[in-house]
């Protein structure tokens, strides 16, 4: 048979998508993340349900736990997914020397690049998809009817977004690298370098608006006076770092015209006081931490995608 | 005339070392090329360079008439390549990795349900496809790279090493594969360091050593390079020097040696110049027992190459 190789680059690139989906969901590191969001997901359900009975209490219903469980997998979640998915996209590629093989196919490099981007997006976002639902149907059978559902959608384009840009920067490193251990332990390095610094800094300095523009938690403030008021706390906590889109998108839903109020805290004798420092409109916040995600996407992915395109196949 | 494969002063360097040194390199279409060398003499190198995988720095770079500069695609749409020692992801099936491969070349439904089992067939997977490409063998890996080297049924199939980690039965299966796909005619080129596989397979040959071609021909004429290209062993029923002088007087022998009723002679030609060395003997009133052809083998000429050359070892 004559074969008649065509140039159509549909064809072409959703091969390369298929190609890496399957890579992605059948990697150990993928399978054990879910297994582990499904039963921590599983354990937040079911935990409060095993308590009530043992203190002999009925469980209360909440309305809102849905939307306030499913508004985002955590910092340390999205890393561990990120992690999962993409530390051997590029990386493992070119340990493993499966690179050779693949680069040698009429596919150019870019197309191989988006077509890894994309299979990593749908993964991502399937994965979330399926937890999310997987809390709500949970969250109403436990805590019964809830509310706000319809803003599930929005939590998984956030979670997504600020997931992705841990994608980036796993890629970034991994390109650079050739190496899925330093992808994975430089991505751990940043993760863990924000989380530990991101609160010293939030609560001590002046200087923390500086941490609205890097990748993590960001700065702490609260919607002061819009119910939430604790001994500890003046109203509902607003984190505005990368990591809280989705949580932030659903807040501004919710309360589209509230301020937030950032405050540093001092050591006066034995008791720590909160000066208040600055105000700003919720919308800001939340404009500013997805342009800021979406800046680091495109700087880390720029980075992974001329280091690849560069990169020479010695393997 | 347009070749397959041309290079005019490919150069490329890994640091301080050269791996390859001004290369010139004409494959010709519907040959099957040898790409002879030790290892580390830069054939890997070379052809990384031909498929896209790494860039020259210096020299021009021609594959099917395409002159080869960054990343190509649509050079790719017509070579299929076998690398040394193919790596394929093992969470793959081997028909997932073919059909994935095959899209890849643009290949509709109905070329692929084509030429998939006819390929896998071919090279001997027939009822292992569905197995997960990490549960293949060494060999049957081989005979995977060999499978979508193919797929696209192109011009220039690149085979490196392609008999690398098989064992004797599979490489004679995989020589005689690379037979058949060059019957159907292909181009070939064919990396290998193993002497008695090119000269089995090959029609033509570029001996490659330390980066620099020693030679380039094909292998009836890298033979006739190198005077004494073959020696005829003749049995005598008794000695005889009569017979020796009147050999000595042929314009092709350059020596004759005589033990006991044993004959050596060296020829100068390639030609078979029996019939005339029989007649002579016979006219000279020798009685012949047994003759006995022996041509230089490619691993004596490879040997005088290398030590003619001056690439320094």
């Amino acid at each position: 048979m004559k074969v008649k190789a065509s140039k159509n680059w549909k064809t072409r690139f959703w091969a390369i998508v298929k190609y890496e989906l399957l890579w992605n969901i059948r990697k150990k590191k993928f399978i054990g993340v879910m297994v582990l969001a499904f039963a921590l997901a599983t354990l937040s359900l079911v935990l409060p349900v095993i308590l009530s009975n043992i203190v002999g209490q009925q469980l209360q219903r909440n309305p809102d736990y849905v939307v306030n469980t499913g508004a985002g997998i955590g910092g340390l979640g999205m890393f561990l997914f990120a992690v999962a998915i993409a530390m051997n996209s590029i990386s493992g590629e070119f340990e493993s020397g499966t690179i050779v093989p693949l680069l040698s196919k009429p596919v150019s490099r870019t197309m191989v690049f988006l077509g890894k981007l994309l299979a990593a997006f749908i993964t991502l976002f399937s994965a979330y998809a399926i937890l999310i639902t997987y809390i709500a149907v949970g969250g109403i059978v436990v805590y019964g009817p809830q509310n706000n559902l319809h803003l599930l959608p929005l939590s998984l384009f956030g979670t997504i977004l600020s997931t992705f840009l841990w994608i980036a920067i796993v890629l970034a490193i991994g390109s650079l690298s050739k190496s899925s251990l330093i992808a994975a332990l430089g991505t751990f390095g940043i993760f863990m370098a924000l989380t530990i610094s991101n609160p010293i800094i939030s609560m001590f300095s002046d200087q923390a608006w500086i941490l609205n523009y890097v990748p993590g938690n960001g700065v702490t403030g609260y919607m002061v006076g819009i119910n939430g008021q604790t001994l500890y706390s003046p109203g509902i906590a607003v984190s505005t770092g990368t990591d809280n889109i989705a949580a932030n998108l659903i807040k501004y839903v919710l309360y589209p015209s509230s301020n937030v109020t950032f405050f540093k805290s001092i050591f006066t004798g034995q008791r720590i006081q909160m000066v208040e420092l600055y105000t700003e409109p919720l919308l800001t916040v939340l404009i500013r931490s997805i342009l800021v995600a979406l800046a680091y996407i495109l700087v880390f992915l720029a980075i992974s995608w001329y280091a690849f395109k560069r990169a020479q196949i010695l393997e | 005339m347009e070749f397959a494969i041309e290079t005019i002063g490919l150069t490329k360097r890994y640091g301080s070392l050269t791996a390859v040194n001004k290369l010139n390199l004409k494959v010709k279409r519907n040959t099957i090329h040898g790409f002879l060398g030790p290892n580390g003499a830069g054939k890997t190198t070379t052809i990384k360079i031909l498929v896209g995988l790494l860039r020259a720095d210096e020299g021009v770079v021609k594959v099917l008439g395409h002159e080869i500069c960054g990343d190509m695609p649509e050079v790719r749409l017509k070579i299929g390549y076998m690398p040394e020692l193919p790596k394929f992801p093992k969470h793959l099936r081997g028909w997932e990795l073919l059909d994935i491969y095959a899209r890849m070349y643009g290949m509709t439904e109905q070329e692929r349900r084509e030429q998939i089992p006819k390929l896998l067939d071919m090279v001997g997977l027939k009822g292992r496809e569905k197995d997960f490409i990490g549960k293949y063998s060494k060999g049957m890996q081989q005979r995977l790279g060999i499978a979508q080297a193919l797929l696209n049924d192109p011009e220039l199939v690149i085979l490196d090493e392609p008999s690398l980690g098989l064992d004797p039965v599979g490489m004679v299966e995989v020589r005689e594969l690379v037979r058949n796909i060059a019957k159907e005619g292909r181009t070939i080129f064919l990396s290998s360091h193993l002497l008695f596989e090119v000269e089995q397979v090959c029609t033509h040959v570029t001996v490659i050593h330390k980066g620099v071609a020693l030679a380039s021909d094909t292998l009836q004429n890298i033979y006739s390079m190198f005077s004494g290209t073959a020696v005829l062993q003749v049995e005598l029923a008794e000695p005889s020097d009569a017979v020796v002088e009147a050999l000595k007087r042929f314009p092709f022998i350059s020596n004759v040696e005589q033990e006991e009723n044993k004959l050596t002679i060296e020829l100068k030609t390639r030609d078979d110049v029996r019939p005339q060395i029989s007649q002579e003997i016979i006219r000279s009133g020798g009685v012949i027992v047994s003759m006995n052809l022996k041509s230089r083998t490619l691993e004596e000429v490879f040997m005088q190459l290398v030590s003619k050359s001056g690439v320094e070892k």
